[in-house]
């Protein structure tokens, strides 16, 4: 009974952190995305505009909730949440230091990609359950966008599986002791660049987000949503992208690694470093390219990404057999 | 009642209740929906059977993949091309029929085979199943795995046949 109420503690900050880290990251955004276009971004609350996520938030909760008539009343009201638990639920197989973390499973990878899989039925859902014709739309294109990217997800992230031989997040970490997967000649970086395609598909950014495409369908799916429904999908979709640069970090940069790591709050930092890296990495990428056609995203997923990352993952399972074998 | 038995018959209370409501709503969109949770309530069973890794793969591929094709489909004919489907069930009492039948051949398959043997409270030794799984698929059953996959090659390609311009 006691240790039932020390894990669900555990959750319970770990959840207060991953919001609290969204909220901030909305404002590293908007200030990276500002410095990018020669503006200062949020400054007037707060010291240096630090105060302006809290401000965001509440102004969310006080806005009127407004339910279209025609709508579809329970899948409407239910898609924020069920759009919202994968979303969370992934930093649960998320390790921050070594031991630093709620469930190291021995599948740590795999419930990543499975339960983030799941996100697509919160969004349709909302897409369907809005009765608006932009939201169908948009739910339409997001269907479509996670068929075409869910598979050249999955092979990127299986590369360094591969190379460590375990789908436990520690283990993959472990194996990079020596040398960081993404450092691996040749493998790594086409991996790595394959994985951050693929991630910035799956969360729908820039160049992907025709589902949300703000000139042609004024945001998609979430078009109807107010108030605290359209709080929390934001919050599921920045707390999305905040794991998957975990993911990313943890995959191919060699997680909490680094000079002094054997100190757990030394590692934590890196890790945190690291991951804040991959973010600003595709929020560099979204500030700089504009929004590519539907077809040819389709045509860059089957026609170059799936075959790459098909054949990048033979390459990798192919080396690692004639080294004898996974691990560092 | 162990806390594992009474986390097992509510995910059972879940997962049939989702299964009938599969059949039984008139929306097809909302069937869809319920084919969802009684999927992930299938893979929170085999949670419960200690088979974490096919929890994720039934997840991945059944509630992430396969709802998402079904929703696919349903949403090109019913909301873009305008067709209207209600879901009817009209031999709701042969299904009915059909249905108490098999329940009443597995459960008289189980009570024949005897009481069933205690599942294992901890996971099997031997470490990761994912490993053993694997081996297995690998070693013995090499074969008939090949095989599904070119059933699969097969379907793929008859779709192909059906789906072409002519």
């Amino acid at each position: 009974m006691e240790h039932l109420a020390l894990d669900a503690l555990a959750a319970f900050i770990l959840l207060n952190a991953v919001i609290g880290m969204v909220t901030y990251v909305t404002l590293l955004e908007r200030k990276f995305a500002a410095r990018m276009q020669s503006r200062i971004g949020p400054y007037r609350v707060g010291p240096h505009g630090l105060l302006q996520p809290i401000a965001d938030a509440l102004k969310l909760m006080m806005k009127e909730d407004i339910v279209p008539r025609a709508a579809d009343r329970w899948v409407y009201n239910l898609a924020p949440i069920v759009f919202l638990i994968p979303c969370v639920l992934i930093f649960a197989t998320i390790p921050f230091a070594p031991r630093l973390g709620l469930a190291d499973l021995n599948i740590g990878v795999l419930f990543f990609l499975a339960v983030s899989s799941l996100e697509i039925v919160g969004l349709f859902m909302g897409g369907w359950g809005s009765n608006n014709k932009y939201a169908l739309l948009s739910a339409m294109r997001a269907v479509n966008q996670i068929i075409s990217y869910d598979l050249p997800f999955v092979f990127a992230a299986l590369i360094p599986v591969v190379l460590a031989g375990s789908l436990q997040m520690s283990a993959i970490v472990a194996a990079q002791q020596g040398l960081w997967f993404v450092a691996y000649p040749v493998i790594g970086q086409l991996g790595f660049v394959a994985f951050l395609v693929a991630t910035l598909a799956a969360e729908n950014r820039v160049p992907f987000d025709i589902l949300e495409a703000e000139s042609e369908l004024v945001a998609g799916f979430r078009v109807e949503y107010s108030g605290m429904k359209f709080a929390i999908i934001q919050l599921g979709e920045y707390a999305h992208m905040i794991a998957s640069s975990f993911l990313g970090a943890l995959l191919f940069l060699g997680g909490w690694l680094g000079p002094g790591s054997d100190i757990p709050a030394i590692g934590v930092l890196w890790f945190l470093l690291k991951a804040m890296l991959v973010f600003l990495v595709v929020t560099w990428v979204r500030w700089s390219f504009v929004r590519i056609r539907v077809d040819q995203i389709l045509a860059v997923s089957w026609k170059l990404l799936l075959p790459a990352t098909l054949g990048l993952l033979l390459v990798t399972a192919f080396w690692v057999a004639l080294r004898g074998g996974a691990g560092a | 009642m162990t806390a594992a038995t009474a986390g097992f018959w509510a995910v059972a209370v879940v997962l049939l209740a989702s299964s009938l409501a599969v059949v039984l709503t008139p929306n097809l969109f909302h069937s869809v929906l319920f084919l969802a949770v009684a999927l992930v309530a299938t893979g929170v069973v085999f949670l419960f059977l200690h088979a974490p890794f096919l929890f994720g793969v039934q997840l991945l591929l059944y509630a992430g993949g396969v709802v998402v094709l079904v929703v696919f489909a349903i949403m090109l004919t019913e909301r873009i091309v305008g067709l209207r489907i209600r879901q009817s069930s009209h031999d709701l009492v042969n299904g009915v029929i059909v249905s108490v039948a098999v329940f009443v051949g597995i459960v008289g398959f189980l009570v024949q085979s005897g009481p069933a043997p205690a599942a294992p409270a901890t996971p099997p030794p031997g470490g990761d199943q994912t490993v053993a799984l694997a081996r297995a698929i690998l070693g013995p059953y090499a074969v008939p795995f090949e095989l599904l996959g070119v059933l699969l090659v097969i379907a793929l390609l008859g779709a192909l046949y059906f789906a072409r311009e002519d």
